[in-house]
């Protein structure tokens, strides 16, 4: 079906903007006064497209300020509109937990946008070289206008990733929730090479690109699998036979399992996460920052919609309980262990994405356990979704620091962190604060979220502990092994808490290597500043309680009870 | 003069701060519990806008003369908690509020979590939160705090902004100074023993800033440490104490706690051998914060912070935190509604440890050439005063003798009320003096040049004397304080004092022996106060100059004198006026509002007044009611005047009342005490009688010899562990990162391992 009726295009309202933005950033710039003369006449009819561009069309800042604006419209217009419920077509239904991971991905890509209006900036005013110029004036201007051009190209891209982001979250069938993560996927390697000129950056765009066509290509082949044993791929489809089926068809189980291999490396699970680190580190920050935060939580959309949402049984541990506990707990100490030495801002903060992606597997590792009541796998669920939207703020917080430091060329050691606190202080504070909510220091937000996941994997596990133990000692031996994933996170953010204050150190007390302030670039600033007090504000006031409100509304529809 | 009329335009940006509250209650029609947050919020914003904005423009000319540092933006915040403040205590005595059942406001409520229970399930809730609890005894502690640190504030805008030793650092005073303030409040609103602990323990950190301000001078910091220290003494005692509670309860709201506090959690009966141990840990830590014998030793040396810091921690706040807890006590002894019996032994050994501390700082106050110093043990001895009639209260409640235990508890309460009015302004006037005599020394030297004048003490009361036609304001301020703070009659304190010493021997007449001798000790010390407070304001005032530089001293500096007209005005009368308004019963929550006694009129109610404070029908009562006055009245100041009084250079004048003492001083004739001085009893007074010396010997022989026992195992077993553990995580992480090599196909074949790994689990299970 082509056309889509009246209430299915109300129900993707958001989507349809970002497309009519997607047309209009590779139309606008183009009109010009191109005329093309009627044939066998002198009427010359003005058809715009082409010819002497318009002034205000031909301004180079314009893509970015278009897909800002799409991007805040699609947002608002997502968030008034947060409880829609329905089907578009077959393959798309719009319910409050697409949107609430609509909400994300695109909050993210707004801070994405805002710092690469200054990490790839354009200027309306760059003349040509000429002849009398200086070599290095000649490259400074040829860059600039390098820049200039290519600005269309990459805010393109980014509402290609937007695009592909928020239709995946609405996918019911398994073959459409693959064709849009590759459309975001595929855009997202281009934007993590797009510096080409820098030999970083597209190495680390080809190794990106190369591990993760692997990992897809090993889900397909588990998604075939998976067709092979049901001959129907639609979400509600394969619940029904996986509910319906007697024990666990080798077939069913493998392809699953295969899927999570292409999932695993999305949300950076060990050991699929290799190359993110050095993607991440590659990449500029703007895209670092994508990366970390909504191509995560699209990873974990795919996760939760195939592992919670179909091969959960209805009681008693799921199948891949085993895998993805011993998983989460080798990720976030792989994670946390390797940020240890690193001596990279954008490797650190990779790593502790790795580590993220650890906890939040735990959480679904104790969904999967079988020993969970309906209240603590909510309770998980709204956990794990709110630490990623909180991410948003605070990891991406982090990589628009380090956009602000790119702007002069630095991100890339530690030691351009040095003596921040000195030549910023407000940029050095968000960033400690960004720091300390990774940390999982309470009052912020990043303590919140990590005191629900091991609220609720505690919750679900300890009345499994035997009540007649005289000790704590003698009860941790009888208590379900879940328990232990939460002493798990808990010892690994003890260990992350030395990298993360190291950060903190290093901006502080370390004497600066230039006094020069940075670039003014106040919507960065401003982005900045507006993520960390967030954070703050999430932490201790009931701004945080209305956003777990909408994010367990969502939860609940998708349980479904 | 010009001067001072030109710098209260700076108050100008304040307006808009100081509508918020007005704003509130009459455009937004708030109920003024909900602004209670604002109480403690303003000063909290304040604490960290003045400290950033003092680091960012030190030294900016704006800064310094418009902002006066941060100190005009503290006096803001200290003002919106002032108004707020006044707005409750409006409502409450109106009773337009909705103030029942002790208006419980829970205005943060951050998270919920379950508990995990002894039998290892997971089920009740709590909230870590906080909420306001008011009754009288919160409106007057927080009308006294908020009320004070205002004038403080404002006094300190003057007092530190034109020292120059102070240069560019008062923007850490004032931060420290609202920091300081806000603990106070939030002890005082705080619903919950923790939330308490916790504002006290802020109000223990800024008192060791404070105290440590000049802390390039050794002696400051060493005083610091000590208060610091010694207060910690106490706080340890103290959550000791609040840990035993939770056990009984198993809460420290005092909600909870104060329902029904014979029973304890699960309906248990509570033994009254656990709550005496409970109680008595809390009074230990309320000890340490009060400055009472035996943790008093570091009161005197907080001396060394700046004069507007000895006002806040000895009249407004920290001093009184201790009082506070005790008197949150009375629902756990007060038999007649739900308290333990059997715990009267509590109330007597708090008197005890009043009456001996009372008796015995005002005997060293007796040697105390330091006008701030005298002070100090003047504070020490006053708060003993309080102690002594709580303990008094505590008693007579337990034995359910509630009537006079109600009123002692009052009268102790209306004496904290008394002696913060009066104490506040004392050392403010202290300040003046200090100031200005510093001031007029700096002026001399510098226009003589000689530099001999090194070692002049500014503070050093021999350097003093006749002050009084050089600073009229001040010596009449004084003048009222010392009256309050000795008792004579008619005004401040006499009102409170004369209720305490009563109810405590009426303890005694009543059939408990033991409360004989905190009896007779604090009827001496009432003597003895009459003898030091006098001694040190005609020192200080009366007499011939004793120092060239007193001929130079001036009243000049801005902010200073106002705080001290506002502050004699209720010293003076206040406390006579509160008293006809049945302040008392008040206080001890037997009525929620101020009135006067029955229909009379006004010239009837002061009648009555004064009927019941000179002639009380108990004969018993009368006389001990006419030695205190005998001894405060005319034995301690007739003798201080004999020593140390003597009327003014000729042709100097001074202000009525002031002029008429000083020269009355002067016909007592002189007394030469020299011998007396000398003696050794005169050297243990100066020695403060040993006991510093006492707890030096034993810490060096106890505690430090442990301390280096604990500091080697930190060293080598708690750190030589971290640093284990440090060293094998590093190795770890290089050798984890090696896995990371930066070739893709490496990447690939580690893939390929998970999903085989994957594979071969997930096959094992399917089968």
């Amino acid at each position: 079906m082509i056309f889509l009726t009246n209430e299915e295009m109300q129900l993707i309202i958001p989507e349809l903007i970002m497309l009519v933005g997607l047309l209009g950033i590779i139309l606008i710039p183009n009109f010009g006064d191109a005329k093309i003369r009627l044939p066998l006449t002198k009427i010359h009819l003005p058809i715009l497209i082409g010819g002497k561009r318009f002034k205000p069309t031909s301004n180079p800042k314009l893509p970015n300020r278009l897909t800002l604006f799409t991007l805040v419209v699609a947002f608002f217009f997502g968030f008034a509109d947060r409880v829609a419920t329905g089907d578009v077509g077959n393959a798309l239904s719009v319910d409050s937990f697409s949107r609430v991971f609509f909400l994300i991905f695109t909050a993210a890509l707004i801070l994405s946008t805002i710092s690469a209006a200054h990490r790839i900036p354009a200027r309306s005013n760059v003349k040509p070289p000429n002849e009398s110029d200086s070599e290095s004036l000649v490259s400074r201007k040829i860059d600039a206008l390098i820049d200039n051009r290519r600005q269309v190209d990459f805010h393109i891209i980014l509402l290609m990733v937007g695009l592909g982001m928020s239709l995946m979250a609405m996918a019911n069938h398994l073959f459409m929730l693959f064709v849009c993560i590759e459309l975001a996927s595929l855009s997202s390697y281009i934007l993590v090479a797009f510096h080409k000129e820098s030999a970083a950056g597209g190495e680390a765009g080809m190794k990106y690109f190369i591990v993760g066509s692997v990992a897809s290509a090993v889900g397909i082949y588990g998604m075939s699998l998976l067709y092979l044993w049901n001959g129907d791929l639609s979400f509600d489809g394969l619940a029904a036979s996986w509910a319906a089926a007697d024990g666990i068809d080798p077939l069913a189980g493998i392809g699953v399992g295969l899927m999570l291999v292409a999932f695993g490396f999305k949300v950076g699970a060990a050991p699929f996460h290799l190359a993110a680190p050095d993607a991440y580190s590659g990449a500029s920050s703007p895209v670092a920052g994508l990366l970390a935060t909504a191509s995560k939580a699209m990873g974990f959309v795919a996760m939760i919609r195939i592992l919670i949402g179909i091969t959960l049984p209805v009681e008693g541990e799921a199948f891949w309980f085993v895998t993805i506990a011993l998983i989460s707990v080798i990720t976030m100490t792989w994670g946390n262990l390797a940020a240890l030495t690193s001596d990279n801002p954008k490797r650190i903060l990779a790593y502790s994405s790795v580590a993220h992606a650890g906890y939040m597997l735990a959480g679904l590792a104790a969904i999967g356990s079988g020993i969970a009541s309906i209240a603590a796998t909510k309770l998980i669920l709204i956990a794990i979704i709110f630490h990623l939207a909180v991410l948003v703020l605070f990891k991406f917080g982090a990589f628009l620091v380090l956009s602000l430091l790119e702007t002069e060329g630095r991100s890339h050691r530690l030691e351009d962190l040095y003596g921040l606190g000195k030549r910023e202080p407000l940029m050095a504070g968000s960033m400690f604060v960004f720091m300390l909510s990774l940390a999982g220091v309470p009052p912020l937000a990043g303590f919140l979220s990590k005191f629900l996941m091991i609220n609720g994997i505690v919750n679900a596990s300890v009345a499994s502990g035997s009540a007649g133990s005289v000790s704590v000692i003698g009860w941790m031996g009888t208590v379900n092994p879940v328990f232990w994933l939460a002493i798990a996170i808990v010892f690994n953010s003890a260990l992350s808490i030395f990298y993360y204050l190291r950060i903190g150190l290093v901006m502080f007390f370390e004497a600066p290597e230039t006094d020069n302030p940075l670039k003014s670039a106040t919507s960065l600033r401003l982005a900045i500043t507006v993520c960390a007090l967030l954070t703050v504000i999430l932490g201790i006031t009931s701004l945080g309680d209305s956003v777990l409100d909408i994010i367990s509304n969502a939860v609940e529809t998708f349980i479904g009870n | 003069m010009s001067e001072t009329k030109n710098e209260y335009k700076l108050l100008l940006p304040l307006v808009p701060i100081l509508a918020i509250i007005p704003y509130l209650a009459i455009v937004q029609g708030w109920e003024s519990i909900d602004a209670a947050i604002f109480i403690v919020a303003a000063p909290f914003v304040a604490f960290p806008t003045i400290l950033i904005l003092g680091q960012v423009y030190n030294k900016n000319k704006t800064w310094k003369n418009t902002w006066k540092e941060g100190g005009i933006l503290g006096i803001g915040a200290l003002g919106v908690s002032l108004s707020a403040a006044i707005w409750i205590l409006f409502d409450y005595l109106n009773g337009t509020a909705h103030f029942a059942n002790h208006s419980v406001s829970h205005w943060l409520e951050w998270i919920s979590f379950d508990v995990l229970q002894a039998d290892y399930t997971m089920t009740e809730t709590r909230i870590l939160g906080m909420g306001v609890w008011i009754d009288s005894l919160t409106l007057m502690l927080l009308f006294v705090a908020t009320f004070l640190c205002f004038l403080i504030c404002w006094f300190a805008i003057g007092y530190m902004t034109t020292n120059p030793i102070n240069e560019d650092s008062n923007h850490r005073f004032f931060a420290e100074f609202v920091l300081f303030s806000m603990g106070m409040f939030g002890m005082v609103l705080a619903d919950n023993f923790l939330w308490l602990f916790i504002f006290w323990e802020i109000m223990g950190l800024c008192s060791y800033l404070l105290i440590g301000f000049y802390y390039w001078k050794d002696s400051a910091a060493k005083a610091a440490k000590k208060a610091f220290l010694t207060t910690r003494v106490g706080d340890v005692f103290l959550m000791v104490g609040l840990f035993i509670l939770y056990d009984i309860y198993g809460s420290l709201e005092f909600a909870v706690v104060f329902d029904d506090p014979s029973t304890g959690v699960g309906g248990a009966l509570v033994d009254s051998g656990q709550m005496f141990w409970a109680l008595t840990m809390l009074f230990i830590g309320a000890i340490g914060k009060s400055a009472q014998f035996p943790l008093h030793v570091w009161l005197p040396d907080a001396m060394e912070g700046p004069t507007p810091v000895s006002a806040l921690i000895h009249a407004a706040t920290m001093v009184n935190a201790g009082l506070y807890l005790v008197a949150r006590m009375m629902p756990f002894v007060d038999i007649h509604h739900h308290g333990i019996a059997g715990l009267e032994d509590f109330g007597i050994m708090v008197a005890y440890i009043g009456g001996i501390t009372a008796f015995m700082a005002a005997s060293i106050a007796f040697v105390q050439n330091d006008i701030k110093k005298v002070l100090a043990y003047s504070t020490m001895s006053q708060l003993a005063y309080i102690f002594t009639g709580l303990g008094s209260a505590l008693y007579f409640l337990n034995i359910g003798n509630y009537h006079a235990g109600y009123f002692v508890l009052g009268a102790s309460l209306f004496h904290l009320f008394n002696h913060a009015m009066a104490k506040g302004m004392l050392f403010m006037a202290s300040g003046s003096v200090i100031h200005e005599v510093h001031h007029a020394h700096d002026h001399l030297s510098s226009s003589h040049d000689d530099g001999g004048h090194h070692d002049f003490d500014p503070q050093d009361m021999r350097n003093m004397g006749g002050l009084a036609s050089k600073m009229p304001v001040t010596a009449t301020a004084m003048m009222f304080g010392s009256m309050s703070i000795i008792g004579i009659p008619l005004i401040g304190g006499f009102w409170s004092k004369e209720g305490i010493i009563a109810e405590t021997w009426a303890a005694y007449f009543h059939g408990e022996s033991a409360m004989l001798v905190p009896a007779i000790l604090i009827l001496a010390t009432a003597g003895m106060t009459g003898f030091y407070m006098s001694r040190m304001w005609f020192m200080t005032f009366a007499g011939q100059p004793k120092n060239e530089v007193v001929d130079h001293v001036h009243e000049t500096t801005p902010w200073i004198k106002e705080p001290l007209l506002i502050l004699t005005l209720i010293t003076a009368i206040g406390g006579f006026v509160l008293a006809l308004y049945g302040v008392i019963d008040f206080l001890s929550n037997e009525s929620s509002h101020l009135a006067m006694h029955g229909d009379q009129g006004i010239v009837d109610s002061i009648i009555t007044q004064l009927e019941h404070a000179f002639l009380p029908e108990d004969s018993q009562m009368r006389m001990v009611g006419w030695v205190t006055i005998f001894l405060a009245l005319f034995v301690g100041p007739i003798m201080a005047a004999r020593i140390h009084g003597g009327s003014l250079k000729d042709g100097e004048t001074a202000t009525p009342i002031v002029g008429w003492l000083v020269n009355l001083s002067g016909k007592f004739g002189t007394q030469d005490v020299s011998s007396l001085a000398e003696s050794d009893l005169a050297e243990a007074l100066q020695n403060r009688l040993y006991i510093d010396d006492l707890y030096e010997g034993i810490i060096a022989r106890t505690v430090i010899p442990f301390a280096d026992l604990c500091a080697w195992f930190d060293r080598n077993v708690i750190d030589g562990l971290i640093k284990q553990i440090e060293s094998n995580s590093v190795l770890g992480s290089v050798q984890i990162r090696r896995v990371t090599t930066g070739s893709a196909r490496d990447y690939i074949l580690m893939a390929t391992v998970g999903a085989l790994s994957i594979f071969a689990l997930l096959l094992g299970v399917s089968n």
